[in-house]
């Protein structure tokens, strides 16, 4: 009476059971693979949708751990900020300016720099005398607008003009949506490069805007070079340049006046603690509080904490529910089964398997059953994945390279385990309990 | 022997190398009530009876005079309320369920009037079925020879390959026979194995079953035929609850 013996009869008779009720068993693995499915699918969104939050939070927040400093509005500071950045790869100096890219004299479509929709942006709006918003020419005659939309050309956009020091990309992770970014080895340009973010990209393709750039305050009119597009996360139109390139055309100060809307803000890596000492020692230095001098730490995903926790509620249970129609459903043919079954437990009784033996062999059955479902569901769930990924991918950058997650994979598992345990207990312990002699009578 | 020794003991004492004078099955006044919805009924009421081996015994009694329920009993499908029963001289009264799983594969074969085949298996796997059971193992190939070996003694080794819809009822009880001696038992038990067969098919029945005390082996045969019972060395009648 080895364990090997034992073990082989299972395999035999629970072989013999599946193969003699292959309809029924591919019925009961049907509704468990959907469930699998669900489940895989449900966890494979709840990742991908946690990750596209986190990734939109990094790109408009900062990576996880990025220090922010704001330094004190004095007259200087942000000379000083800029100076002591300026070699260092571990923080990067952000400024920002309004600038107005298009024809020289005219309006802004968008004035105020908001978002570009439709026609008109939320900025303030020429409006016609009762109050219904006007439509504007290149030659800046406005009328109110019809119902055919009348697209103004030749207008100028209005956008937010953001220096960098270095590469913004460590702490913010843009996606380049065309192009490249802003490199930061060559030596500066005398012709600045920018790089749009989506929302000016989008403007540009829809207002016919020469390229020429005013820029607040700047001693000249420049034409900038788009080298590229990234999604920044933002949703009005900005551009990105290279502050060593846009200091060649206004002085440092004025691009960091508050009075302007300009302002200056810093952003370093976690391991860059002794920058904040040394802007305190060098404000004070300058007759600065250096208490003026703000610091905060970026955390992104504890901003997202308390809206991840709800979804992740929310997903678990969708997947508690999918999970317990595949029980049921291989409770329900586990149940009818074992009815059809209960002449051949009693012969099989009769014979001198142990009927502790008999009931673990049903069990074994639903859950070889639960499990090779489980597997076939994974299978199909990664499949489905890649093909999904592949086609969205263009449209959403973040599912480009989705791999398969593993928590889906493993709630796929312990899905069919669970329904094949739970699905196959009842009808095992029912097995179990039939009497031989009772059925020998009938 | 005592009482307590393993199963195995009792394989290992095959029917020409026992005792001769040790009973295979030897019963003192045994005794069962069954208990249905609300009412108790005593069935078994002191049952005496002895078997040795080669011997063989016709069981007659009026139907729900209580037969079936002292096969199940002698087959340790179920356990007596009084009496006793010694097994090949081992007291199995009181045996607890998994060593009467045990000794019913080692010790017994059952034929019921109902044939109890297996439809989604040949007759030959129906027969080995009996082999796959967790007590020991044999391997594919001998599980095989020995089921032929048994569908041969039966005369029904060319129906190995057919499923039981396939065979004719007294084809069918031989594969059912054949299961039953395929682990070489020591006590073949008959519940009216001719029940559903007509006489002639019922006649070759009973000549197989006969055929295998010849070998040793010890015959209880339940049946409501007188001339199938007059085959056997000794008839016996169930009435009221005891055996005479
Ligand atoms: N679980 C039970 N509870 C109560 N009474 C039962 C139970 N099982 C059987 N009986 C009764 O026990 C009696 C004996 O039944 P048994 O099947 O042993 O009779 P039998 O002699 O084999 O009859 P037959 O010749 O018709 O097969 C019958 O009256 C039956 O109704
Ligand atoms: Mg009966």
């Amino acid at each position: 009476m080895t364990l090997s013996g034992r073990l082989r009869s299972s395999l035999i008779i629970g072989g013999q059971g599946i193969r003699a009720r292959k309809l029924r068993t591919f019925l009961s693995m049907l509704s468990l693979f959907l469930g699998v499915l669900a489940v895989v699918a449900v966890q494979a969104g709840s990742v991908i949708a946690q990750r596209a939050l986190l990734s939109d939070l990094e790109m408009t927040m900062g990576r996880d751990g990025t220090l922010q400093l704001y330094p004190p509005g004095d007259d200087g500071a942000s000379a000083i900020v800029l100076d002591a950045v300026a070699d260092r790869t571990d923080a990067v100096a952000m400024t920002r300016a309004r600038a107005i890219v298009g024809e020289p004299g005219l309006r802004p479509v968008n004035e105020g720099g908001g978002p570009i929709d439709g026609g008109l942006g939320y900025g303030p709006q020429p409006m016609g005398p009762g109050g219904e918003a006007m439509a504007c020419d290149a030659q800046g005659n406005c009328a109110p607008a019809g119902q055919e939309r009348v697209v103004p050309t030749g207008q100028a956009i209005e956008l937010q003009l953001l220096a960098v020091s270095g590469d913004i990309r460590q702490f913010r992770p843009f996606r380049l949506e065309s192009g490249r970014f802003l490199d930061f080895d060559s030596a500066p340009s005398l012709a600045p490069r920018i790089v749009l973010n989506k929302h000016a990209a989008e403007a540009f393709t829809q207002f016919h805007v020469p390229a020429e750039m005013r820029i607040e305050g700047a001693t000249a009119n420049t034409t900038p070079r788009v080298i590229g597009v990234v999604d920044d996360g933002g949703w009005s139109p900005a551009a990105y340049v290279r502050t060593d390139e846009l200091v060649n055309w206004m002085p440092v100060d004025f691009l960091t006046d508050p009075t302007q809307g300009g302002s200056v803000e810093l952003l370093a890596a976690p391991s860059a603690d002794d920058l904040e000492r040394v802007l305190r020692a060098r404000l004070a230095a300058n007759g600065m509080n250096p208490d003026e001098l703000h610091v905060q730490t970026i955390q992104a995903l504890k901003e997202m904490e308390s809206q991840l926790a709800l979804m992740r509620w929310i997903f678990l249970g969708m997947a508690v529910l999918v999970l317990l129609i595949g029980v049921a459903g291989i409770l329900n043919v586990g149940l009818a089964t074992v009815g059809e079954r209960v002449e051949e437990f009693a012969l099989r009784r009769a014979v001198g398997t142990p009927r502790l033996l008999l009931a673990g062999i049903v069990l074994a059955e639903t859950l070889l059953t639960g499990l090779l479902t489980a597997v076939a569901a994974i299978g199909a769930g990664v499949v489905g994945l890649e093909g999904a990924s592949r086609l969205l991918a263009s449209r959403e950058p973040f599912l480009a390279d989705v791999a398969f997650p593993w928590q889906a994979g493993v709630a796929g598992v312990i899905a069919g385990v669970a329904a094949g345990v739970l699905g196959g207990l009842v009808p095992a312990i029912r097995a179990a309990r039939i009497p031989i002699a009772t059925v020998m009578r009938a | 022997m005592s009482p307590t020794s393993a199963p195995q003991a009792i394989d290992a004492v095959g029917p020409g190398e026992a005792d001769q004078r040790v009973p295979l099955v030897r019963i003192t006044g045994l005794t069962k009530t069954l208990t249905g919805q609300e009412t108790a009924r005593t069935v078994l009421a002191g049952v005496d009876l002895t078997l040795h081996r080669g011997d063989s015994v016709a069981v007659l009694g009026r139907s729900g005079s209580g037969k079936s329920t002292l096969l199940s009993l002698i087959g340790l499908f179920d356990r007596p309320d009084g009496g006793e029963y010694l097994l090949d001289g081992q007291d199995v009264t009181r045996v607890p369920e998994r060593r009467a799983a045990a000794l019913r594969s080692a010790a017994f074969g059952f034929v019921f009037q109902r044939f109890f085949l297996l439809k989604h298996l040949t007759a030959v796997q129906n027969v080995s079925m009996a082999l796959v059971n967790g007590q020991g193992w044999l391997p594919r190939r001998k599980r095989r020879a020995k089921a032929m070996a048994a569908l041969e003694l039966m005369g029904i080794a060319h129906l190995a390959g057919h499923r039981p819809p396939r065979l004719s009822g007294g084809e069918q009880q031989r594969v059912a026979i054949a299961r039953a001696l395929v682990r070489e038992p020591r006590v073949l038990l008959a519940d009216e194995p001719t029940g559903a067969l007509d006489t002639e098919t019922g006649n070759l029945v009973i000549e197989a079953l006969r055929s295998a005390t010849d070998r040793g082996c010890g015959l209880i045969l339940v049946t409501h035929d007188h001339d199938h019972a007059a085959k056997m060395n000794r008839v016996t009648h169930l009435v009221d609850g005891v055996l005479t």
